[in-house]
């Protein structure tokens, strides 16, 4: 345990070494906080509401959303490079799971980015717009657990999608489309209460919905008591199948890499 | 001393997808593949004893690499059996791992971006080395290959030498009991390689590390090795001691005279053709010699001529040895 702790460390350490990448990931998501608000105040012009959701809500969706997908923004060509340089097999050498311990540096680099990227361009955004309080403590504390879900959800999808490179060449477009659905999908784009009907009904059933709409709609208060345990649950229970998916993919590719050399 | 490797019959074959040259042949290579086996290792056995020091040598593409990684369990051999330690590496990886430490030379294993201090720390809690371990190692490896000066500085600035000493003290810093260098020395200037070469020793004879060792350089083998196997096309060629093969297929001496009017000459002759007393019978009666040296045949150009076919050795002998 304390050594994936240490990789989460270290791989934190990693990123300050670069410091314009660090400023420029400041203004990088200050920029884009203001484009978006912008954009969604033009569409709401003078109307209060659309739908029943107001501005400030749509904002406040934007935001986290956001946070979480900058904590998310890392290298997800890592296996396919590792497999192309050879250096997979490296991993294979120490006395650790490689799983967990990209886990655990995905997860370092992520806090990162929020701590030093999400926070400053946060509080940047706060002075120009308002955004929704959280409907109480306990909602912003449970949000955080959902937030963490969520996390764990859209890693293993893109784990999944890198052990992959196993057996194809590249995965990079196929990486692109992932993004593509769950830019969509999951509501970066769009927040998912402007989605068609039929559309959310079927969304309701992918792992997209659980990513950041759940943690949003928490934070909100948009969900009473049991509908917040059932949208948890309803993450644990993706969490539960995408890692099985996840250990068998990366078992066979593994097991392929040991028997034919690659 | 018992056998702490153990390795027979090894086979391990590549399936590789045959290409030919062209459009037509791309488009074919898409739909249609043709592939071609080829064996990487053929049919290799050896054991190894606590302690020894083994240098693994053999021209490009002649199965180095692929034993290396068998026996290091990141490779699964086709046939035949591997047994280390009482583990079969590739089997029981996660646990056999923790007995040994590998350095590829062609790859690094340390952390680009960060100091080599916190490589090494990291290591420390994969392997959960006791602290106490852990900076009396770091302590004596960084005495020993002259590392504090680099130490503070990131992976990305240090120069090859310094790069491969920390990869080297990276591999060891758990003390395991087996270590496989691969090609340690690739690249380094020759301080650099001495340095590493002092410093295998010295782990060798204090800790009694058990040490499988592949390089280009006859130099490294002659050094710090105390026995050598040779594999050419996947096979085992020769197994047994440097100056076994030195006596044995030095056929060629060389012997530097200096005359009476002090100059210089240096003359080969095979020995099989011409026997040494008739060379020097004949030397005597031509010239008038104030000095006489004959040279040790260098290792390098006996090695030279096993890998180009010149001599072909005779494996069984070497085996009984």
């Amino acid at each position: 345990m304390r050594a994936y702790v240490e990789f989460a460390v270290k791989k934190f350490q990693d990123k300050m070494a670069y410091r314009l990448d660090f400023f420029m990931g400041i203004v990088n998501t200050a920029i884009t906080i203001v484009v978006y608000l912008c954009i969604y105040k033009a569409l709401y012009g003078e109307a209060a509401q659309v739908d029943g959701i107001t501005y400030r809500m749509v904002a406040t969706n934007f935001v986290i959303t956001l946070g979480l997908s900058n904590a998310f923004d890392y290298d997800e060509m890592l296996i396919e490079h590792k497999i192309h340089d050879g250096s997979i097999t490296g991993e294979f050498l120490k006395p650790v799971s490689f799983m967990l311990r990209l886990l655990a540096e995905n997860i370092g680099e992520g806090v990162f980015k929020i701590i030093f990227n999400f926070i400053p361009a946060l509080l940047f955004t706060m002075l120009y717009t308002k955004l929704c309080p959280p409907k109480s403590v306990l909602s912003l504390i449970v949000m955080f657990c959902s937030v963490v879900f969520g996390y764990l959800i859209l890693w293993l999808i893109s784990f999944i999608i890198q052990t992959w490179s196993f057996w194809l060449l590249s995965v990079w477009g196929i990486i692109t489309i992932k993004n593509v659905f769950v830019n969509i999908l999951a509501g970066t784009l769009l927040p998912l209460w402007f989605m068609p009907a039929a559309l959310r009904k079927i969304i309701s059933f992918t792992p997209f919905e659980a990513i950041y709409f759940t943690p949003v709609r928490i934070y909100l208060g948009e969900l009473d008591g049991v509908e917040i345990l059932s949208g948890i649950a309803v993450q644990i229970m993706w969490i539960a199948v995408l890692g099985v998916i996840a250990n068998i993919f990366w078992k066979k590719g593994v097991k392929k890499l040991v028997v034919q050399g690659g | 001393m018992e056998n702490i490797i153990m390795v027979e019959n090894v086979k391990k074959y590549y399936r590789l997808a045959k290409r030919d040259k062209g459009i037509s042949a791309s488009f074919q290579y898409l739909f249609n593949r043709k592939y071609e086996i080829k064996q990487a290792v053929d049919d290799v056995s050896f054991s190894i004893k606590r302690g020894e020091i083994v240098g693994f040598i053999g021209p490009n593409g002649a199965g180095k690499s692929t034993t290396i990684k068998i026996l290091s369990g990141i490779l699964h051999p086709d046939a035949g059996n591997v047994k280390i330690k009482g583990y079969i590496p590739y089997k029981q990886r996660k646990q056999y791992v923790k007995n040994i430490g590998v350095v590829f030379g062609q790859k690094s294993q340390l952390n680009w971006d960060l100091p080599l201090i916190e490589s090494f720390e990291l290591i420390k809690f994969i392997y959960r080395i006791p602290q106490e371990k852990y900076e009396e190692n770091l302590r004596l490896f960084s005495e020993l290959l002259e590392m504090e000066d680099f130490i503070n500085q990131p992976v990305r600035q240090l120069s090859l030498g310094q790069r491969m000493r920390g990869d080297v003290v990276a591999a060891l810093l758990h003390s395991p009991e087996i270590v496989f260098l691969d090609e340690p020395t690739i690249g380094l200037d020759v301080v650099a390689k001495e340095k590493i070469r002092e410093f295998i020793r010295y782990i060798n004879a204090k800790e009694k590390t058990t040490i499988i060792f592949t390089t280009h350089d006859m130099q490294d083998i002659e050094k710090v090795c105390d026995r050598l196997i040779i594999i050419d096309k996947g096979k085992k060629i020769y197994d047994g001691s440097i100056e076994q093969i030195k006596n044995k297929y030095a056929n060629s001496k060389t012997i530097e005279i200096l005359l009476e009017n002090n100059e210089k000459e240096i003359r080969t002759f095979d020995l099989n053709i011409a026997p040494m007393n008739a060379v020097m019978e004949n030397l005597f009666a031509q010239k008038n010699i104030k000095d006489i040296s004959i040279c040790e045949p260098e290792i390098d150009g006996i090695i030279r001529d096993i890998y180009g076919g010149r001599i072909v050795l005779d494996n069984m002998a070497a085996e009984e040895n």
